[in-house]
């Protein structure tokens, strides 16, 4: 039994401890923030905060966050209490199937936390390694700038 | 639902009601043979009620074939819908894709559902509402055009009002679309036109259930598929006692050389899937292509090879002739979330959730392959990762299908591997084309030959009439044949979709295709077909011959335009790139040069048109291209909805800049290699291009589709940039630094 908070609740699984966390997050705790995409920590879908950090939950064993915060894009924000970025997304239409959306918000909220003023150059940076088929990277740096201005 | 069809009718008391409103003045008088006809889409959904429901409660519901890609289909036809029945977007229930409930439009594909889906569905939405009013109009012995409607509600003279419930409790909506019924002018439009937020976007940024990945019915098992390690490999021995290893799993399905987990844990099931794969003995085909090298394979074994088009005679233009030949490596379609599906078998019925372009089609396929009647098989649409084609989705179905019936009751769910997925989905086809021109002594283009030589670009479900066209199929016990691919006859095309050149006035024009009825690597649509190398080929050609004439690459398509609207688009593109004409010739190679390309094009010479300028860097050192802005003009006529419109277009360009710039598969004797992101890279932040688009208003016009437009274009400017940077021409994508410094040393 391997113990953990995920979105400020205390949550308890009796997992093979090696378990990859996407699967455990998606599966057990039924969560659909994290997207399965890769599954080898290449395109970011399934980006998570553990303890304030953007990891890639398919790359991250279950028994590695024991004890620790883990948040998903569900405990983010919500339509009654959205995240800037979640709001700045909706307003700049910044994607189109919205699979690649979930590691985009989640890697550009750690971005804002550490940094709430990036340049461009440091948004591009930060969501280097977040990969978007549908070409909506223009609209994600417009969103992240917007969600920079309106403040987190 | 057919028997609560089957009850509202008996209620309303179908025809006599109708005459009771009044109905049948609507229908003029008219001989047989001069009855207007349904078209297009209500040709073959003639039922009224199967595109528009309103109930006694008013309660409204709108059905589309076309689902959501990621492209704002649903967001699109909703205000299509709300439009023509004046109600507000959220009074309305949209069903899309669902073989028990919606039209069948076939697939979403070919930028068609606006054109199409949605001209179906505005007419289909207006006779409701005319014969709505009509009901009230009758009731109130007023005359309809003394009455209006607001969100639902008609008003008439002296305060009356009568909701659409109300209303559709005194007609008959149970009947055929009426030919006749007219849609509103675009003048009187209030929400077509205008940029409405997408109605599916606030799920997907708050991380709410939203994708068939997320659906997970209780009692819900997972499945995977172990693949054999060549395409067209047998199953000699099948190593299940591997699964020990993983106590999650529950069982293992063969069938033929098909090798089905299913379990309770998804990591432990896809885990097995793969041990099983790697240890059972499997025979193996002969090499690929029979060993030859790709561009050798598709010359010398193209089985079709045909003139598709001849205007005037090539042979006979006297003048300066011109020639070059262009490639294009195998690309993938790469979606970030695999393939999935989800399938229930209960009794002798089976239910599958799938992200497929085309319900219908699919489950046409789904019944062939699994031996069953069609209408044993319902297929209901669940968003995917976007797909820009036809990739794993349709397959993934049957093998979810086929783990079901192992396990029935139980729902499984079963989603590839990015491995599996970049593997064994379709790809596009590998093409080489060979232009040839001549230019007449004013420097004007007298004859212009385009030939295209090219694997299939259309082996989806539904695309012919024998064998079976899901993956699995071809494994089993009893496999399903492979069919004899065919290429699309023009106007469409598929391997010569644009190689025509419409748009210019060149007197002397042929087109030859010469295509392959097998493809040793399984290839079908990727957006644009075979129109992505057909524009970047002629568009790039068409600068090398501007530049023999001594000409400015834009002058020179404006002297050749047969048609305004590419005029308009280019002037626009122009405008907004602040072109500036250089001769084309040598340049200085040293450092970091920059170089300007055009292209222009309108897709499948019947939609969308569209003018791009790609600025580009060239490390003459290095052979690294940045792209570094794309100005871009677009017409569709009438935009439905202008920022989808414009997201659509932008997303195409950086789509297009990545497989122009980075894309293209390696293989070897047995199968594609480049099976993830690190052996098959896509652009990413560090150079996405910055990206204006700007749409060109044609008022009066109909809407056509904007999803593929970009992709052509943006290559051949692309193309065009490398070219006018290093006075030199790369003429095989993807543009890698190796091609571009053979170019710079050629």
């Amino acid at each position: 039994m391997i113990t953990l908070s995920v979105n400020g609740k205390p949550v308890s699984v009796d997992v093979p401890k090696e378990t990859p966390l996407v699967y455990v997050l998606r599966n057990d705790l039924s969560l659909s923030g994290p997207r399965l995409g890769c599954a080898k920590g290449e395109c970011g879908a399934c980006t998570v905060h553990v303890d304030g950090r953007a990891l890639r939950s398919c790359s991250i064993p279950l028994e590695s966050v024991a004890g620790k915060k883990v948040v998903t894009l569900e405990g983010l924000g919500t339509p009654e209490k959205p995240h800037p970025l979640q709001k700045a997304f909706i307003e700049e239409q910044a994607l189109q199937c919205g699979y690649c959306t979930n590691g985009m918000i989640m890697q550009a909220a750690e971005l804002l936390s550490n940094k709430p003023k990036p340049s461009e150059e440091e948004i591009r940076a930060a969501l280097a390694a977040n990969l978007c088929r549908c070409g909506s990277q223009n609209r994600v740096l417009k969103a992240v700038k917007r969600a920079a201005t309106e403040g987190v | 639902m057919s028997k609560m069809m089957i009850s509202r009718r008996a209620f309303t008391g179908g025809a006599l009601a109708a005459a009771a409103a009044g109905l049948t003045i609507r229908f003029p008088v008219a001989t047989a043979q001069e009855a207007p006809k349904l078209k297009g889409m209500l040709a073959t959904n003639p039922k009224l009620n199967g595109w528009v429901k309103i109930g006694p409660d008013g309660a409204i519901t709108v059905f589309t074939g076309r689902v959501e890609l990621g492209q704002g289909v649903r967001t699109a036809m909703l205000q299509i819908a709300a439009d023509e029945l004046d109600v507000a977007i959220d009074r309305l229930t949209l069903v899309s894709g669902d073989t028990a409930l919606t039209p069948d439009e076939g697939q979403t594909a070919g930028s068609q559902s606006i054109h199409y889906g949605g001209e179906a569905l505005g007419h289909a939405c207006a006779d409701a509402r005319a014969t709505l009013m009509a009901a009230a109009a009758t009731a109130w012995s007023s005359s309809v055009d003394q009455l209006t409607v607001e969100n639902g509600i008609i008003k008439g003279p002296n305060g009356r009002a009568m909701p659409y419930g109300e209303a559709a409790r005194a007609v008959n909506l149970v009947r055929d679309v009426d030919p006749t019924a007219k849609r509103k002018s675009q003048k009187d439009y209030s929400v077509i036109g205008t940029s409405v937020k997408r109605v599916d976007i606030p799920d997907k940024v708050f991380g709410r259930p939203t994708f068939i990945q997320d659906m997970r019915p209780e009692g819900m098992l997972f499945g995977a598929v172990a693949r054999p390690p060549a395409y067209g490999a047998k199953l000699t021995s099948a190593a299940l006692d591997v699964t020990r290893a993983y106590p999650a799993v529950v069982k293992t399905v063969v069938d033929g050389s098909f090798i089905g987990v299913i379990g309770t844990r998804e990591e432990q099931v896809r885990a097995a899937a793969a041990a099983i794969a790697k240890a059972s003995q499997w025979t193996l085909p002969g090499a690929l292509f029979g060993g030859k090298p790709i561009f050798d394979y598709l010359k010398s074994a193209a089985d079709d090879n045909k003139v598709v088009h001849n205007v005037g005679d090539v042979a006979a233009a006297q003048g300066r002739a011109i020639k070059a030949s262009y490639q294009r490596a195998f690309q993938s379609h790469a979606s970030i979330g695999a393939s999935c599906a989800l399938a229930v078998m209960q009794g002798d019925e089976l239910t599958v959730w799938s992200h497929t372009q085309g319900v219908f089609p699919l489950r046409r396929e789904l019944s062939a392959a699994l031996k069953m009647a069609p209408e044993k098989v319902r297929v209901i649409h669940a968003q995917g990762s976007g797909c820009y084609g036809h990739n794993g989705a349709d397959d993934v179905a049957l093998d979810a299908a086929l783990l079901a019936r192992a396990v029935p009751g139980r729902p499984v769910r079963v989603l590839w591997t990015h491995e599996e997925e970049m593997t064994w989905e379709p790809y596009s086809s590998a093409m080489e084309t060979e232009l040839q021109a001549v230019l007449d002594a004013e420097g004007k283009v007298s004859a212009w030959s385009h030939t295209v030589w090219s694997l299939t670009h259309n082996s989806r479900p539904g695309s012919s009439k024998e064998g079976n066209n899901l993956l699995s199929a071809w494994y089993l016990a009893e496999p399903l044949p492979v069919p004899k691919r065919v290429n699309a006859p023009l106007p469409n095309g598929a391997a010569d979709r644009n190689a025509v050149p419409q748009g210019y006035a060149f007197p002397n024009q042929k087109v030859t295709v010469n295509h392959h009825s097998v493809s040793p690597i399984r290839t079908s649509a990727l957006r644009t077909l075979g129109a992505y190398m057909n524009v970047f080929s002629a568009e790039c050609f068409l600068d090398e011959v501007a530049a023999a004439a001594g000409k400015d690459p834009v002058s020179f398509r404006l002297a050749h335009f047969a048609d305004p609207r590419l005029a308009a688009v280019t002037r626009k593109a122009v405008e907004m790139a602040g072109w500036t004409p250089r001769p084309a010739g040598p340049r200085q190679l040293s450092g970091v040069v920059t170089g300007t390309g055009i292209a222009v094009s309108r897709y499948k010479n019947s939609e969308a048109y569209l003018a791009i300028v790609a600025t580009v860097e060239v490390d003459t050192k290095t052979g690294d291209i940045t792209p570094i802005s794309m100005h871009c003009a677009v017409d569709v006529g009438h935009a439905v909805s202008p920022d989808g419109v414009i997201n659509q277009v932008e997303g195409g360009i950086i789509q297009s800049t990545s497989q122009t710039l980075l894309e293209g598969a390696k293989y070897d004797d047995k199968l594609i290699t480049s099976n993830s992101y690190g052996s098959y890279p896509i652009i990413g932040f560090d150079i996405a291009p910055k990206v204006e688009v700007a749409i060109v208003q044609q008022a009066g016009l109909p809407p056509v589709g904007a999803g593929e437009a970009s992709q052509g274009p943006t290559a051949a400017a692309l193309g065009n940039a490398v070219a006018d940077a290093i006075g030199k021409r790369v003429r095989t994508i993807p543009l890698t630094p190796r091609n571009v410094l053979e170019a710079i040393r050629a």
